[in-house]
């Protein structure tokens, strides 16, 4: 198997990696990284469990070779900071059931909020639409994420 | 009173804070020192004598064990009602995705690749994929035995004499297909040994007791010597309550003496857990003038598939629920589980009382049609109020408020 040379900034660490040819970036994150807040879903780009965000957008990690992730940033669901008003928004708006969808969701969420403080629940349900959650019937999350981008504005997110 | 602190408030679900973080365990999330990994070998065809050959896949370097039939300590058997599974498959396969065999490797890509030196021989049989054709004395047989292994009556007053006095009389047939859960998580699972020599066995299941039962009796050994552990389950929906993974790995640990783990596919997770049933009702409705409903006379077959997991259930409910929230004084119902070589059909949300609505709502909007009234109409003056006797004689007590719910809707 052919080793690939790879530096990549995982959450804000720096790692220096050799990597196989074949090795899927989830697979990087989760059995090797052991980063598994990122999940599995389909493996085949169906359904946004897998979502992380590498170099400002999102990606199904299952569908990037690790070494296209050469000289990037990622952030997975363990680096989003501990009191984050959208992991609170998912929790306080009850948009969490069995909680698989839930990093990918929020992660989704998040790369929307980054750039558009306001958006309309046309938008909101535009950039969830990759993400597919079997429990919530989805109106939570969207209320979850519309509550967020108001705290994030400065409301009282009510 | 003493005050509340959680009823009727509300609260933030416990584990929701974990789950926001990634920080939730689900099974594939499990890594321990020493795991091996399984991966399942399953029949490609819906019915046919097999024989397998594991040699080959036995030999390649890194894999620990081929497991089949002649491996299973205990009985090679399972189900929650009629132990009619196999835990791998041991002369004929009934269903596409029948469990054959259980490759055990040091690696998941070593187990993966020892697939293709499996060896599955298939002598294809007869098979039979429509149940009312299964139902027929001359059709292929899925088990050794009739392929009808459930039969529920209702019977209330006198149809035929009624039918007789109806003004107006709907008869269709209605037909709906099988659904999967499709929760979002695929099995996966660890079984290892503790410090105490107990089999201990981490799954998402619905039903951690009745797996330690089956577990235990297919190991052979008694239920105090196996463990079954809850993790995070990701969506279940009744997916979860027949086994998968759970046996194959409790084995492999109990030989192996080492952590074992599996994780599905989501293809694999297709195959692998139970659907919702498909059926054919035949539904025949009668009203008097002014939309009294006098008689429903209804069969409804379902199609459970190469095993029965929940059928008599589901198949009960249905018949229970088939007039639907309404009154109706001759009832006659026959419904009827069907073994097929589809895949198995058991519980998913609703348990046989999700199907039956398609039918007694259309009949009910067809009546009214006939009869120049409105859905409304129809529904109110039918619809259970409190004391209403249902057609298997239960006398509805207490909070009956969908004559409320029916008005509700007028404004719309
Ligand atoms: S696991 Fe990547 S999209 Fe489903
Ligand atoms: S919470 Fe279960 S899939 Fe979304």
């Amino acid at each position: 198997m052919i080793l690939k040379k790879i530096e990549v900034n995982i959450n804000g660490r720096d790692y220096c990696l050799d990597v196989e040819e074949n090795l899927r970036l989830i697979d990087l994150l989760r059995d090797k990284l052991k980063l598994t807040g990122t999940k599995e879903g389909c493996g085949e780009g169906e359904c946004g469990a897998c979502t992380v965000i590498m170099g400002g957008k999102i990606v199904n990690s299952c569908l990037v070779l690790a070494f296209q992730a050469d000289k990037s940033r990622i952030i997975t669901i363990e680096g989003i900071e501990e009191d984050d008003v959208i992991k609170n928004s998912f929790i306080e708006e009850g948009a969490v059931q069995c909680g698989f969808c839930t990093p990918g969701m929020v992660l989704a969420a998040k790369s929307l909020l980054d750039k558009n403080l306001n958006p309309t629940e046309e938008e909101i349900r535009e950039a969830i639409s990759g993400n597919l959650c079997r429990c919530t019937g989805y109106n939570k999350i969207v209320s979850a994420v519309k509550k967020a981008a108001k705290l994030k504005r400065g409301g009282d997110g009510e | 009173m003493n005050e509340l602190k959680i009823v009727g408030k509300s609260i933030n679900k416990i584990d929701a804070k974990d789950k926001v973080d990634g920080s939730a365990i689900y099974p594939q999330d499990i890594y321990l020192e020493n795991m091996a990994f399984g991966v399942t070998i399953r029949s490609t065809r819906p019915h046919a004598f097999i024989k397998v050959d594991t040699k080959e896949a036995g030999k390649i370097d890194g894999v620990l064990k081929v497991f089949t039939y002649k491996d299973v300590p205990g009985k090679n058997h399972h189900g929650v009602v009629l132990k009619d599974h196999e835990v791998f498959a041991s002369k004929k396969v009934r269903r596409i995705g029948d469990p054959i065999a259980f490759i055990v490797a040091e690696t998941k890509e070593i187990a993966e690749y020892a697939k293709n030196f499996i060896k599955v021989e298939y002598e294809d049989i007869p098979a039979v994929f429509d149940p009312e054709e299964a139902m027929k004395e001359d059709s292929p047989k899925v088990h050794d035995r009739d392929n009808v292994f459930y039969h529920f009556k209702i019977r209330r007053g006198d149809v035929e004499k009624a039918f007789k006095e109806c003004h107006v009389i709907v008869e269709n047939v209605y037909k709906v297909p099988m659904v999967d859960h499709a929760f979002l998580q695929p099995e996966a699972g660890v079984a290892f040994l503790d410090e105490d020599g107990r089999v201990v066995v981490i799954a998402s299941t619905q039903y951690p007791h009745f797996d330690q039962e089956e577990i235990a009796e297919s190991l052979g050994v008694n239920k105090e010597m196996v463990r079954v552990l809850t993790p995070a389950v990701g969506g279940a929906f009744g997916g979860r309550e027949d086994i998968t993974v759970q046996i194959h790995l409790a084995i492999a640990a109990l030989t192996l003496k080492r952590p074992v783990k599996t994780v599905y596919s989501r293809e694999e997770s297709f195959l692998a857990h139970s659907k919702r049933h498909a059926m054919k009702m035949y539904y025949k409705t009668g009203a008097l003038k002014d939309g009294t409903l006098l008689a429903l006379e209804a069969k409804i077959i379902g199609d459970s598939g190469a095993y029965a997991s929940w059928a008599m259930n589901v198949l009960r409910k249905s018949a229970v629920h088939a007039t639907g929230p309404y009154y109706i004084p001759n009832v006659k119902v026959d419904s009827f589980a069907v073994y097929t070589n589809n895949p198995f059909t058991g519980a998913m949300r609703g348990f046989g009382a999700t199907q039956v609505p398609i039918a007694y709502e259309q009949q009910m909007d067809i009546l009214a049609e006939k009869l120049g009234l409105t859905p409304i109409e129809i529904r109110l003056k039918n619809c259970f109020r409190e004391g209403s006797e249902t057609a298997t004689g239960q006398v509805l007590e207490g909070f009956v408020p969908l004559e409320r719910c029916i008005e509700e809707l007028k404004s719309f």
